[in-house]
């Protein structure tokens, strides 16, 4: 069973981070609060509520070698929480944001976090030493519709991000004084901040939870309209695959090697997607059981009697199979999952990751057991 | 499915006209063969050059909708068509279901039922996400 850890924390949960011992799990608990719990022994326990926003929470990231906590709110702030003594102490960011914050990432080098939001622009904020506060600089242009999702490239200054337009772009936030401290060669190449590199225009309908692959050659990102894409050689001839989901739409995916990524959404199970040796990507299997289901079982109860309703409209009666189990697939999250972290790592590749849900559980999972998957990576 | 390539002229119009007037031609010696899958297919084919006309969008459907309701095995029907018609097939199905004819309906009720159980539920969803190839 891949799933190592199930555990309900609250009734909701909107996202979560880990702190970098990954012994700590901050997440929002659907109101303006963050909750942060403790593992002692076999127990959970509140260590700390960060109480500072006026509304839900709706992204939170915990850096790893700064320690951290940026917390992103409907209330159009930002908060960057310092760890002083055992208190968790708040700056304010003005962000100049005049719709509700949705999603928040510090960059690789952690100089840096990046804040989509529904007032269609992403405000990439940075630490100004004179002045002692976090600078944001915005990225106006270009987006149609709020920012779903941001994500960082390993080279702290490209940024990817998703948008309820359909499209997924790529952005340069190349900052003076922050970036060109290093003598890198190739940070000369993008010139400006806020330059768009590359529009994605291959979704439908709204687009998720973009990610990185762990070298930064490949993109991927999901679509409302169940569909996943995976993009290589982002650049000026970028390679693009649709991948279409079976069932229900993801909300976010985690890239756990340079060939395999995990989907989270409204399937409330894991589905792993993998690229082959030709570099083509497709479906492998869900994460909740060894292969896929027969047909029948797969219908809740509730789907199976709106399904009988409908076609026992038709003369030629209901599918019977559809009236099989309750359960739905999996068991593990009963609701849709819109947030999927990275747990352990060995190197690139990542084994253990969790996921959190609109059902308030928290869900550790390892790959380690999975000896099929664990030859794709 | 590219949503750019939908934008057609008048004259493009005409020669999908022309090309749904073939197509019908054809499904109509196919089904006289007792061929309705292969049929099926050929009708599906084609229409992935979404137009905005209503003209050829009409044609289409009346060619399509032909075909439909020659199918007397949906399972076999199913097995032998390929899945990249699993998404075009049920956006037409819907336009089946929105016709309110009875038996329209109930041969499409009949399909839609084991298309979605070989397609999944993402086949209804990216017939409900894409508004811009519409049937």
């Amino acid at each position: 069973m891949a799933a190592i850890s199930v555990h309900q924390f609250a009734p909701c949960i909107t996202c979560h981070a880990w702190s970098p011992d990954k012994s700590m799990v901050a997440f929002c608990p659907n109101n303006n609060e963050v909750h942060i719990y403790k593992l002692f022994e076999d127990k959970w326990e509140k260590v700390h509520t960060l109480q500072k926003h006026d509304q839900i929470i709706s992204g939170i990231d915990w850096s790893t070698r700064t320690n951290r906590i940026v917390t992103a709110s409907q209330d159009r702030n930002s908060y960057v929480w310092n760890l002083e003594g055992s208190e968790w102490v708040p700056t304010l960011v003005i962000l100049r944001l005049n719709r509700a914050a949705l999603c928040v990432q510090w960059s690789p080098k952690e100089n840096k976090f990046a804040v989509g939001s529904g007032a269609k622009t992403v405000c990439v904020c940075y630490y100004e030493q004179e002045n002692n506060w976090w600078v944001s600089k915005l990225i106006r242009k270009r987006h149609d519709s709020s920012v779903t999702s941001v994500s960082w490239h390993p080279n702290n200054i490209l940024l990817a991000t998703t948008s309820t337009d359909g499209k997924c772009r790529v952005f340069s936030t190349l900052i003076k004084g922050v970036d060109s401290k290093e003598s890198n060669g190739s940070t000369s190449s993008y010139s400006k901040f806020g330059e768009l590199i590359i529009q994605l225009d291959l979704s439908l309908s709204w687009a998720f939870g973009v990610k990185w692959s762990p070298s930064g050659n490949t993109l991927a990102y999901v679509g409302h309209n169940s569909m996943i894409y995976f993009v290589d050689d982002v650049g000026p001839s970028p390679l693009a695959q649709n991948v279409a989901c079976r069932d229900l739409p993801l909300r976010d995916v985690l890239f756990v090697s340079e060939r395999m990524v995990i989907g989270v959404g409204f399937d409330c199970t894991p589905m792993v997607f993998a690229a082959d040796d030709r570099g083509i990507w497709s479906f492998v299997r869900y994460l909740g059981e060894k292969k896929e289901t027969s047909s029948g079982s797969k219908y809740g109860s509730q789907f199976s009697e709106a399904f009988g309703k409908f076609y026992g409209q038709s003369k030629h009666g209901m599918n019977n199979d559809s009236v099989e189990s309750s359960k739905i697939r999996g068991g593990v999250h009963e609701n849709c999952i819109n947030c999927i972290m990275p747990l352990g790592e060995c190197g690139t590749l990542i084994r253990r990751f969790s996921t959190s849900g609109l059902d308030g559980r928290v869900v550790i999972w390892d790959l380690e057991g999975q000896q099929d998957l664990l030859d794709y990576m | 499915m590219a949503g750019a390539e939908g934008f057609v002229e008048a004259d493009n119009a005409e020669a999908i006209m022309i090309r749904i007037e073939h197509k019908t031609r054809k499904i109509e010696s196919l089904l006289k063969q007792y061929k309705p899958v292969e049929a099926l297919r050929t009708a599906l084919e084609g229409t992935h050059a979404m137009t905005r006309d209503e003209r050829c969008k009409s044609a289409h459907w009346i060619v399509v909708h032909r075909a439909l309701m020659a199918i007397k095995d949906v399972d076999g029907m199913l097995s032998s068509l390929d899945s990249e018609y699993y998404d075009i097939l049920m956006k037409y199905l819907y336009k089946g279901l929105s016709t309110g004819d009875r038996p329209t309906c109930e041969q499409c009720l009949r399909i839609h039922e084991k298309l979605t159980e070989r397609a999944g539920f993402g086949c209804i969803l990216r017939y409900l996400a894409d508004t811009l190839n519409t049937v």
